[in-house]
């Protein structure tokens, strides 16, 4: 057997593979592509319909009624601060994919999780694909979602959906396995239904483990979305990649700081919406 | 309203590298050096020795899953005509990981010890962890230019805080009555550090280890965009070129590696519960 022919014949093989995909199913990848982009431009649309200054401003209230006056103001001023750089539309542009990203993958993650809690052997079956997924470098998800999509947001969205689920289903499932055993044996001896068992006893015990996955959900979409510039996906993420191309100092380090800001106040609104929750609870 | 941050940090980026320039070309030059070193070492035996040796040795110590895993992930990289490039790869890692261990460690156990350099250090770390691996390449490329060394510095500094949060967490872990057997029996601190707390928070360390490892492997594939060869760059050139059977190749090439390199560290950290269970 001859060993260096694989790599070749594994090529034509994958090109082969992916015409036909494109010619005979190319109508279901098309369609999947214009709800995502649909979706993606959806929810750009809505950010970009305020000015700046609103957007700062609502930012600065969320985060004033979850962690107090100064850090609002902090918050507000380092969002007036992206659009002073003018990369404002970029940074929406960031902030509607994260948000579309993260939107698919609690809306799969979240029911999944609840499954795997309420189902040990799917959680069992479940586990080793959620390590496999989050063992691999983050980056490699571009790769089939770009040779099915193509270049676009559509492809950012599908890899940036793959890396945020798992963290969603794990602590969701773990937040309903959590669920002191007194009190589903208190609501047995009560005699209440298994609906009536689940949304009002197990789910809210579940809710702060429930929203620190959503926290870490958005996170890994963060990271994936900025590195997703390098498909296309527009926003911030393609200013660095395109800035660092041209060698373009000052530009690069703009998109930065306009990223690390995002981040930030996206994280610590999640991790205080997270921390009320769990007040909340005691 | 139009300021740019940028405009003003570019000047100082380029005064520190008219200023600096030996100091940094010097660093530059040690880390390429010892990059260099590793690859040729790794390079030099021909490929299926390589896979040979990796194999008996895991099979010898963590038993014929290991090995067999091993077998199949390195196999996979030969066969894939991406034996070079993941050598580089696995190169990049293995220095990256030992510089941001070297780093952590002292500085976690200190964490540990002192609640103050702690609380210190908390803020700095938990920016450290929000914010998105891409951000860290920019300074590493302004510094050192395109290529493996801000590469490597890069994925150096994102290795740096989950090892040194793990450490803190490992050494905070140990129960207190083993140290203060340790010193009822009047063992020197060095001693205590040595033969009481490192071997109890060994678990907890090792998983910071592991964690070290697949973030820095990460950083590493991720660093092909900035010329930091290797899987890498092969990822990319297939994602840039649309050649998708040469990034597709290189994908699962990368996923090999990370299996490898997962599944060594953490059979090597079930071993150590089991010789300690035993």
């Amino acid at each position: 057997m001859d060993l260096s022919a694989f790599a070749p014949a594994f090529d034509k093989q994958v090109d082969t593979i992916l015409s036909w995909l494109s010619d005979n199913a190319g109508f279901l990848f098309d369609g999947a592509r214009l709800v995502l982009e649909g979706l993606f431009n959806g929810i750009l649309w809505l950010v970009n319909l305020p000015p700046f200054y609103v957007v700062a401003i609502l930012a600065g209230l969320a985060v004033w009624r979850l962690m107090g006056l100064k850090f609002g103001i902090l918050a507000a001023l380092a969002m007036v601060f992206c659009a002073g750089m003018g990369l404002w539309p970029e940074t929406m542009s960031t902030l509607a994919l994260v948000i579309a990203a993260s939107v698919i993958a609690l809306a799969i993650g979240l029911p999944l999780g609840v499954a795997a809690g309420l189902m040990p052997g799917l959680d069992r079956a479940l586990a080793p694909a959620l390590d496999l997924i989050q063992t691999m470098p983050p980056y490699i998800y571009l790769l089939p979602s770009i040779a099915l999509l193509g270049f676009g947001p559509a492809t950012a969205l599908v890899a940036t959906v793959i890396v945020a689920m798992p963290p969603a289903i794990r602590l969701t499932s773990l937040g309903i396995r959590m669920t002191p055993n007194e009190f589903i044996e208190l609501a047995q001896a009560l005699g209440t239904g298994r609906m009536q068992t689940f949304f009002k006893i197990r789910l809210p015990f579940a809710v702060p483990s429930i929203m620190a996955g959503v926290n870490q959900s958005l996170m890994m979409a963060f990271g994936m979305v900025v590195i997703a510039g390098i498909v296309g996906s527009g926003g911030l993420g393609e200013t660095i990649y395109g800035a660092i191309r041209k060698l373009d100092i000052a530009r690069s380090i703009d998109a930065s700081i306009a990223i690390v800001i995002l981040t930030m106040v996206l994280d610590r609104l999640t991790q205080s919406m997270a921390a009320a929750a769990q007040k909340a609870e005691e | 309203m139009q300021f740019s941050p940028g405009a003003f940090i570019a000047p100082a980026v380029d005064w520190l590298n008219t200023n600096f320039h030996p100091f940094f070309t010097a660093l530059a030059r040690v880390i390429e050096t010892v990059l260099g070193g590793i690859e040729v070492a790794l390079l030099i035996v021909p490929p299926p020795g390589v896979i040979a040796v990796v194999t008996v040795a895991a099979l010898a110590t963590l038993g014929w899953r290991v090995a067999v895993l091993s077998f199949c992930c390195l196999g996979f990289c030969l066969l894939a005509d991406l034996w070079t490039a993941s050598m580089q790869t696995v190169a990049l890692v293995v220095v990256a990981v030992a510089i941001a261990v070297a780093i952590a460690f002292p500085l976690g156990i200190l964490a540990a010890r002192r609640r103050r350099f702690e609380a210190a250090l908390r803020p700095v770390l938990d920016i450290m962890q929000t914010v998105p691996p891409w951000v860290y390449l920019i300074p590493a490329v302004m510094i050192f230019s395109l290529g493996r060394v801000p590469a490597i510095i890069a994925t150096i500094v994102y290795g740096i805080p989950p090892m040194l949060r793990l450490t803190t967490l490992a050494f905070r872990g140990v129960p207190n009555d083993l140290k203060e057997l340790g010193q009822a029996i009047g063992a020197k601190p060095r001693t205590i550090l040595f033969k009481i707390e490192l071997p109890a928070a060994r678990p907890t360390l090792r998983v910071g280890l592991n964690q070290c490892i697949l973030l820095s492997l990460a950083m590493v594939v991720l660093a092909g965009l900035v010329g930091a060869g290797g899987l890498g760059a092969e990822v990319t050139r297939g994602l840039t070129r649309m050649e998708m059977g040469l990034g597709l190749r290189a994908g699962l090439a990368v996923v090999a590696v990370a299996v490898l390199l997962d599944r060594l560290s953490s059979a090597a950290l079930q071993r150590e519960r089991a010789v300690k269970a035993g």
